[in-house]
């Protein structure tokens, strides 16, 4: 039998973050080449004698036996070119090889059996050194953007991420350290270094945040954990002389030293367009009991259900909120509170312009909810169908939300009273766009509905971009 | 301020008159202030009360970095902020309250020269001997400074700051002084300031001015605080008209009255 080189069933992997195909798309090519030879084949057994793996430069080897190792359990060659396939993903997803390559042949040399054979994967190791360079111009401000990253640093899919940016007006930077565990990769710590800064024009409000923090990443059954402590030296100021005196109190410095623990289910079949399956995410913090000067309990969570309706559309409904409970006598920060309003949260108002504030600053509130009810459909008359017309979409919506500060001295039934009432809420249409596997764009026509006051609406024409919306 | 700045405030501040909710922030009193901060903050506590303004003092752990200037005090009136005794001067006299209105050109020089004079050596000298010299900044001005903050922010703090504060000192020439000149220095001032009052009660005879504000504020404070060494106390001691004078100031403005 000579070499079947099963080089790629498909062109790219199936399942990468950064790859915008989504495998709903991808039609299966492998059943019919197999047809033909499968009476042939099927009851051949074999016995995989070899699994070799060429081209490793500093990657260790103890680290992809894990990941090839179910090749030996294949049975006849059908069953070993799946295993292969599979296995080749493995490899893939580890972020180490640029391209990985299966080769099966027949065994050859002293020991081997009739119907042996060896498997090989050729790998090509991604460089050691990877840099990139960006420049951005926004927002009255220009920056430099430096990266650098180390993939595989010691030979055990290890990644050192260099990020520095340099601005007319900030300078921010960031280093990670991701280390997987060998043979579970799902298992995975992260050690992050960072200075950040961002700049709160709603509330008039400037932050400087430094900080450390170290995150576990696991699997358990069919949700995926992550324990994370997070120390954060913050520094917040006033955007202009003419900020607020509420959010000219909250200037100074903190110190924030947190236990988080974030639990997820996901099980749609894509992050952008989702158009079966749910999502349902829950994060609590604790701050204050390892150090710091912060000192709450924060609970938020996330839900998102999707469902095909009639004639390819698909309904999809979201539900957000969270509580903040400060523990001991201080107030709450308005670092730590919540926002609501925006594109990408109810849209109709203005970006995080709900709720509570003073003199035109948003101070955020401890307690919010915010639900979502979306039908997205293709594009009318469907142009550009199979290309790049299926990156779009228009949806309809209805949003409603609302963000309050409680009085926890009352029981649970207030609570839900006040936040039941002054509801905010909007209706409207737009067009959605996809980017990527990670961001969409949206440009959307919307009518905002039980406005308070002191929130600023957004009528008419508004434009969003980001990852999370509602 | 910038003078565009000045008009703009002056202008906001004509509008309306002093309201009964005024506020003076300074840091926590017993914990956290040092005696450079302790003396400016006193000084416009002097100049208010002078011109019978009602002010109520508030003090916060985060008032430094409250302040729009980065100094203390400041004053929250209406809805305007103000900060350091200069601009509070100017803003209440936008709102018609002054002290120095009964002076002539030349005096009015004076005091400013003699304001000048105050800022430059006595406050300069508070702030050299808190944080230059390494016995009182180990013992007081540090652990003060950080008291409100958990580790490791409180010492990343307090160092920051004394590092300012010291590239401040080399970048005026004070750098180089030892404890000992800046004694001098501070003698030396007190000299002149003892000279000018004579045996007036205040330095513009009977009506004080912002000039007698500022000077109380920080001789009074110098001689009631707690230092490593009281050697600068006993040679403001040594002016017994300065000492008199301080002491008619705190019985005719600060006493029976909640301070």
């Amino acid at each position: 039998m000579g070499t079947v080189h099963a080089k790629t069933l498909d062109p790219v992997p199936m399942h990468g973050r950064d790859l915008g195909v989504n495998p709903d798309d991808l039609v299966e090519t492998s059943e019919p080449e197999h047809e033909a030879k499968q009476e042939i084949l099927e009851n051949k057994d074999v016995v995989v004698q070899h699994v070799n793996i060429e081209g490793l430069g500093r990657t260790k080897e103890d680290l992809l036996g894990y990941e090839i190792s179910d090749v030996f359990q294949a049975k006849n060659l059908i069953d070993v070119m799946k295993k292969a396939h599979v296995a080749r993903q493995k490899l893939l997803r580890l972020g180490i090889f640029n391209e990985v390559e299966v080769l099966i042949d027949t065994s050859e040399g002293t020991d081997a059996l009739p119907n042996g054979l060896d498997v090989t994967f050729e790998v090509t190791e991604i460089k050691r050194l990877t840099g990139s360079y960006n420049t951005m111009v926004g927002n009255n401000e220009g920056s430099m953007v430096l990266g650098l990253k180390l993939p595989n640093m010691f030979g055990r899919a290890e990644k050192l991420t260099f990020q520095f940016s340099y601005g007319t007006k900030e300078t921010s930077y960031g280093l990670s350290f991701f280390k997987p565990q060998p043979g579970h990769f799902e298992r995975n710590l992260t050690l992050n270094m960072y200075k950040v800064t961002g700049q709160f024009p709603w509330s008039s409000l400037k932050e400087t945040d430094r900080g450390l923090s170290a995150e576990l990443n696991f699997p358990l059954g069919i949700a995926n954990h992550t324990l994370k402590w997070e120390g954060v030296w913050r520094e917040l100021g006033c955007l202009a002389r003419s900020a607020s005196f509420a959010v000219r109190e909250e200037s100074g410095h903190s110190l924030k030293s947190a236990l988080s623990h974030t639990v997820s289910i996901d099980s749609r079949n894509s992050a952008i367009f989702p158009s079966r399956g749910a999502l349902v995410r829950v994060n609590q913090e604790l701050a204050g009991y390892t150090g710091g000067d912060a000192s709450f309990l924060k609970e938020d969570f996330e839900l998102q259900l999707n469902r095909r309706f009639f004639w390819d559309s698909v309904l999809s409904a979201s539900l957000w909120g969270g509580i903040l409970y400060p523990i001991g006598e201080k107030v709450s920060c308005i670092a730590d509170r919540f926002y609501l309003g925006g594109p990408t949260s109810v849209r109709g108002f203005g970006m995080y312009s709900i709720g509570p504030q003073s003199e035109g600053d948003y101070l955020g509130g401890e307690a919010y909810w915010a639900g979502g009810l979306h039908l997205y459909t293709p594009l009318p008359f469907r142009p550009g169908k199979g290309g790049f017309g299926d990156l779009f979409r228009t949806h309809f919506f209805l949003n409603a939300g609302n963000l309050c500060n409680l009085h926890y001295g009352e029981g649970p039934r207030a609570h839900l009273q006040k936040l039941a009432e002054c509801i905010r809420w909007s209706y409207g249409v737009g067009i959605v766009l996809r980017l990527g596997n990670i961001a969409r764009l949206e440009l959307n026509y919307c009518v905002p509905m039980g406005v308070q006051s002191g929130d600023r609406i957004c009528d008419g024409i508004q434009f969003g971009a980001g990852i999370r919306f509602l | 301020m910038s003078l565009a700045a000045e008009a703009f405030v002056s202008q906001m501040a004509a509008a309306e008159p002093w309201p009964e909710n005024a506020t003076l922030y300074q840091p926590l009193k017993d914990d956290q202030i040092l005696l450079s901060d302790c003396a400016s903050s006193l000084a416009v506590q002097a100049y208010l009360r002078m011109c019978c303004l009602p002010v109520q003092v508030v003090c916060k752990a985060n008032a430094e970095y409250m302040s729009p200037s980065g100094r203390i005090p400041f004053i929250h009136v209406g809805n305007q902020v103000v900060s350091e005794l200069g601009p509070i001067v100017q803003f209440t006299k936008a709102k018609g309250h002054s002290l120095s209105d009964g002076l002539d050109d030349v005096q009015r020089a004076e005091m400013k020269a003699y304001m000048e004079l105050v800022n430059n050596m006595l406050l300069t000298a508070e702030l050299y001997i808190q944080w230059c010299d390494d016995a009182t900044a180990a013992e007081i001005s540090r652990p003060r400074y950080s008291s409100p903050y958990s580790w490791p922010l409180n010492n990343i703090l307090a160092y920051q700051k004394q590092w300012e504060v010291r590239r401040k000192m080399n970048a005026i020439g004070w750098g180089g002084k030892t404890l000992e000149q800046v004694y001098e220095d501070v003698s030396q001032c007190c000299q002149a300031l003892s000279q000018r009052l004579g045996t007036q009660p205040y330095f513009f005879n009977k009506q004080p001015t912002e000039l007698d504000a500022l000077v109380f504020g920080h001789l009074f404070t110098i001689l009631t605080t707690r230092l490593t060494s009281t050697e600068l106390a006993e040679r403001i001691k040594s002016y017994s008209n300065l000492l008199s004078f301080c002491r008619r100031i705190e019985q005719n403005y600060f006493e029976g009255k909640s301070s």
